[in-house]
Parts: structure tokens; sequence; C-alpha cells
């Protein structure tokens, strides 16, 4: 145990010397999937017995942890790793079903930001490689058949524009609300249609083209002074 | 404003900027297909089993005028109870729920409704004997680049002899047909497009009380009896409807939910008539004889499954799920030894047949405590003409042609309709159902 913290306190340390910056943020995002919301909707119009109808995928939870190389340029580059959570829940008589769909993302970040004229702005182009993963939970349980859980994977990629603007806090610590905006086509998820609407090429294709708008607030380590 | 005040206030406006819009469309985005329907025409619906049943549903919950005609003397197409036989309720027609993933799946939850997995065991009758396996592997229908060819002639190309061969009719026969006529390559995609488990269930009552109490419930006042179709006239914007009494009943749409071996016969005339490609679709699909003899016997001598009859491929507890426990063995005739049955000519003769039968298999216990039987044969229900579709070989897209809508005027449903792989089955049909409505309200919408 002992040795496990010494090398992580090293890596850490060696890792410092050489990273501009570290990040961790949280945000809201907004998701339209045109396939998805397509087996939703079916889903809600195939099923008369139930009243309250089943909430699009739309309404999302997303964090991020980023590194940003050390470099004297305008434009940095540096690497992220993504999760993402979006809930569907609807609850009738006898059956609450409840859709989760996770994403996680890991990318190259070019980072831009130009103290001279454009003090504390900065701009990020975030290329990554998506998977995705949508599962069925009923009642509290998740939905099982022929003794598996029902679920349906997904990969892909994404391109994502990041804006956001750096508030100092203290020493070294900086806060920016962002903004930002992506395209992710999920270019293989074969069974999602069974997983939301328990059938399979009534409505959506073994593909999708997602668009979502984020916005949300980072907490930045920098090493070097913005202001 | 100085450039700082100005970035500062523009980051705000901009995260301003999306959040609002964020909300108003988070509003607008609908949740359902269709959410408001404004259609004063009328939906006619041809079959009164899952797939109309369905349908009318459907259609009643979106509040069009719709009404349901139904040639026989109840509705649930292949669905059917028997009451006093046994001291539990027979399913006549469909009994297994295939898998529970499926638009019906959510409504027996949502219901309630008591379903038990059936998983018995399996005896086998190889060489006049009773196993509990075959020697070789019969799983060999599975996989990829599989030919187009009959089960029959794939088992004796992978060297299952002879002694195998009513272990494949039951294969077959499970997907409804006979071992010579079932295509391998197509079965195969077939079951690579199901999605809905490969667990089978039971119903503690009948699958037709199920379909009943949750779905015609709900379109009852709706179903007229008794009304067999004979022309169908879709020549003008109004289609006409002429029944065997020369009644004549008019429809914007005509949904058309019966089995293809009504399509197929030509039972119904179409004025014009049907495309070529639509008729010879039809003829491609298959669906042959199916019968279900239910024999009561006094003790429980026999095995919950028994695989490879030669008169009967698969005989099963009937029993299992339910909650009584009189003896009842159901004999699931399907194909070329329905056909046989069929041609012996009397309820008594299939019987016989079937005891002297399981008299072999069980040392004669089979009529020394024989009650009773009943037999279902629907095959020669004349609405019926067979069991459950199936793809035969070198049916290619058949299923696909067959399903397409006529001038945005007939729409075919049912479930030799269903092109997810999920024909033969209720819920696959009850898909169809749905999915035709989607058809009609997408073919108002353009």
């Amino acid at each position: 145990m002992k040795k496990l913290l010494l090398f992580n306190s090293l890596l850490l340390i060696f890792s410092c010397s050489w990273a501009q910056e570290y990040k961790i943020d949280v945000s809201y995002m907004y998701l339209y999937s045109d396939q998805w919301d397509k087996a939703i909707h079916t889903y809600n119009f195939s099923r008369p017995f139930f009243t309250e109808k089943q909430p699009l995928l739309m309404n999302g939870l997303t964090t991020s942890i980023s590194y940003i190389f050390k470099n004297k340029k305008h434009v940095k580059h540096g690497v992220n790793f993504a999760y993402a959570y979006f809930p569907s829940s609807a609850g009738n008589d006898n059956f609450n079903n409840k859709l989760n769909l996770h994403f996680v993302n890991l990318g190259y970040i070019l980072h831009y930001e130009k103290a001279e004229t454009c003090k504390g702005l900065y701009s990020e182009l975030l290329v990554s490689a998506t998977s995705s993963i949508v599962y069925r939970n009923v009642n509290g349980e998740p939905f099982v058949y022929d003794e598996k859980k029902s679920k349906a994977f997904g990969i892909g990629g994404e391109l994502h524009l990041k804006v956001g603007y750096y508030y100092k806090l203290k020493n070294k610590i900086y806060l920016s609300p962002f903004i930002a905006v992506a395209y992710t086509p999920i270019l293989y998820a074969p069974n999602h249609e069974a997983v939301i609407n328990q059938t399979k090429g009534l409505t959506s294709n073994n593909w999708t083209g997602i668009i979502s708008t984020q916005i949300g607030i980072t907490f930045h380590i920098r090493q070097q002074k913005n202001d | 404003m100085d450039r700082q005040k100005f970035i500062e206030q523009s980051t705000l406006l901009s995260i301003g900027g999306l959040l609002l819009p964020s909300a108003f469309v988070t509003s607008c985005r609908k949740m359902t297909l269709f959410e408001e329907v404004n259609y004063d025409g009328k939906v006619l619906i041809i079959g009164a089993g899952a797939a109309g049943l369905y349908a009318g549903y459907i259609l009643k919950s979106k509040g069009i005028n719709f009404q349901i005609i139904e040639a026989a003397t109840n509705y649930g197409g292949r669905l059917g109870k028997l009451t006093g036989f046994a001291n539990f309720p027979i399913d006549l027609g469909a009994q297994w729920l295939h898998g529970k993933n499926s638009v019906v799946g959510d409504l027996i939850t949502k219901s309630n409704t008591q379903i038990t997995l059936d998983d018995g065991l399996e005896k086998y009758w190889f060489n006049n004997h009773l196993v509990d396996k075959v020697p070789q592997n019969t799983k060999i229908f599975e996989g990829d680049n599989l030919p187009d060819i009959s089960y029959k002639d794939y088992a004796l190309l992978k060297g299952l002899g002879n002694e195998y061969k009513y272990i494949i009719e039951n294969i077959a026969g499970d997907q409804g047909a006979a071992a010579s006529r079932l295509s391998v390559y197509g079965n195969n995609k077939d079951e690579e497009n199901w999605s809905s488990g490969a667990e089978d269930f039971k119903f503690q009552e009948t699958y037709f009380d199920f379909i009943d109490k949750q779905i015609a419930i709900h379109v009852k006042d709706k179903i007229q009896l008794n009304t067999v179709v004979k022309q169908i006239d879709y020549s003008q914007s109004t289609i006409k409807v002429t029944d065997s009494n020369n009644k004549i009943y008019t429809a914007d749409k005509v949904i058309i939910t019966v089995p293809i071996t009504i399509l197929k016969s030509g039972d119904i005339e179409f004025i014009p008539a049907l495309p070529t490609e639509k008729i010879t679709a039809f003829s491609k699909i298959g669906m042959g004889a199916g019968m279900k003899v239910f024999l009561k016997f006094s003790n429980k001598f026999f095995d919950q499954n028994i695989i490879g009859g030669a008169i009967c491929a698969a005989y099963a507890d009937d029993s299992i799920g339910k909650a009584q426990n009189d003896n009842v063995l159901l004999a699931f005739v399907m194909g070329q030894q329905a056909e046989y049955l069929t041609a012996l000519g009397s309820d008594a003769a299939i019987t016989t047949a079937l005891i002297q039968e399981l008299d072999l298999m069980y040392n004669g216990q089979a009529s020394a405590s024989f009650i009773a039987s009943h037999v279902q044969n629907w095959t020669t229900n004349p609405f019926v003409k067979g069991a459950y579709s199936y793809s035969t070989v070198g049916m290619g897209d058949a299923r696909n042609v067959a399903t397409q809508p006529i001038n945005k005027q007939l729409y075919f449903a049912g479930e030799a309709m269903n092109i997810n792989g999920h024909h033969q089955t209720v819920h696959g049909a009850v898909e169809t159902g749905y999915r035709e409505v989607i058809n009609i309200l997408n073919d108002l919408s353009k």
C-alpha cells in the first residue's frame, strides 16, 4: 500500500511538472438524437395502456477531467476523459420504466487562449472516441430476459467545441463557466431499439447522429498565471 | 465598456442564450408519434386476431373512427380457449409467450398477468427408445453462411440420417413448417432479427384470456363477428368491402389482417387486382398445416416433453404453468404430420393414431389410462387454413414486399406480415397492428 501511495505521489509530481493545467468540469447537457427519439416515440405510441409517457433521452449531466500539456504557444493540447448520464423515467401503475443512457469519451483537446487580446477567454476543440450503453430498469430492477440484462452498446466519435471564460479564485485555482456544442455520430448501435422499444427494424437504424449542447462550470488548476 | 467587461457580459449572455433555447426546445419536442390527430375518415380492420384487435386499440387511443369485421364466431383469431375439458383452461391456439422483451411483455407486467417459465426437460423418441439426448448435435441450423435449402436437405448434408427424421421435423415444426419446406437460410435470418428473448412462458389462464382482458376489452363494441369478406374494391377513394351476404362496408383505409393462407388462396377478390409482385410475394410465404390435440389421461405416465414421434414430433405436458394439474398431454402436430392426421378424416382416427404412438413409447399405458381427447385442427378452419407462417426456400424479401401498403388505402398486418423476425407469434402480430396504424398516419401526414 505504501509503495502504491509513493508511486502515485511520484506520478502526480512528475505529471505536474509537465502539465499546464488540470481541469474538472460538471455540466448540464441537452441531447438530440433523431433515431433514439423515434424509438421512444414509437414506444409511447404503441403502448396506449401507459398513461405517463416515456420522456425522451435529452436532459443529462456530464463530467470530465482534462490534462493540458505545458506549452508556451497559444494553442496547447491535452487529453480528456468524459462521462455523461441521461435518464428517462416514467411511472405507471405496476410499471415504472427507466431508461439509462451512459456515455464515456476519451479524447484529444486543442486548447486555444490568447491572453494579450482576449484575457480570460479560451476555446477548445475536442475530438473523442465515444462509447455508449443504454439499459432498462423496470420497477426498480434491471430488466432481465433470457437471464441477461437488457442493454445495448454503441461506439462512435465526437467533435466538440467549447468556449469558456476564466475567473480567478485564488492562486493557481480558477473557475470558468463554459458553453459547448458537440456532434456525436454513434456509428454502430445495433440493439438500442430492442432495449428502448423491444423490437428491431420498425423505426431505427443501427447508427444515429447526436447533437448536444452543454453548459457548465470548470475548475482549473493552472501552473501559469492567467491574469 | 472596457474589453474585460465586454467579454464577461458576452459570456453571461451566451450562457443565457444557450439555456433559454434549450428549455424552449425541450418543451417543444414531442413525446410520441402523432400527438395530435385530426382525421375524420374511417378505418376498417378485417380480422379480429391479435393484430386487428391491437390496431383497433391504437386507433381508439388516437380518436380515429374504426370498425373491425371478423369472419369467425368469436374474436381472437388463432387464439382460443377451451373450458370444461380439464380442471384448468386450455389454450386452443397460441399458448406460449416467446420472450418477455416485447410490447406484450410490458402489458403482462403492467397487468400483473401470471406467467410461468416453461423450461421442461425433454425426452427423445430415438431408434424406438426414449432417451435423454440424441447422439449427435442437432443445433446445426444456426450460424453464418447457411445455404438456402430445406432443413431436411441440410440435415442429410450434415450427416444426420433417417433416425433423426422426426427430431428434425420437431425443430421445423416449432416454426410451423415441415422440414422439407423450411429454409435454413431464411429461418436463420429470422432468428438474427429476433429480439424478444428465447425463453418461453405459459399463461396461468390462457393467452386468449390475456388478449381478451387487456386488449379486446377496449374494442369489443367495434367488432362485428360472422362477417366473411369476399371482395375489396379499392378502385375509388372510398373503399368498398363486400361480405358473403353482399353487405357493403365503406372505409377510407383498410387494414387487412387475415392469415396469409386466405390471401394466397384468393378467398378475397381485390378490385383492381393486386399487383403481380404482391401476389407472388404472398405465394412465397409459407404456412403449413397445424393442429393441437389434447389427450386426457387418468395417470401421468408421460414425460414433460417428448420429441421425435413419427405421428407427432412434439408432445408436451399441458398442465405446466397452470394452477391445477389434470393429466393432459398436448400433441403439437405441424407440417406433414398434421397433413397426414388431417387426411385420416375424423377426430377419433386422429386420437387413435396418437394413442397408438404413445402406447409404443410407454408400453401401452396411454390406452390404459386414456379418458378423452379434443382435436383443434387449425388447418380445417376455413378462416385460418393452417398454423402460422414460415420462411420457405427461395423466399427472398417476399415478406417485405407483401407488407407494403397499396395506394395509401390497403395496409397489411398479422403475424405473417411481421418483418422483424417475430412472425409466427402473437407479439409479432401485435407489432404489425400498431405498425400499420403508424403507416396510415404517416400517409395522411404526407
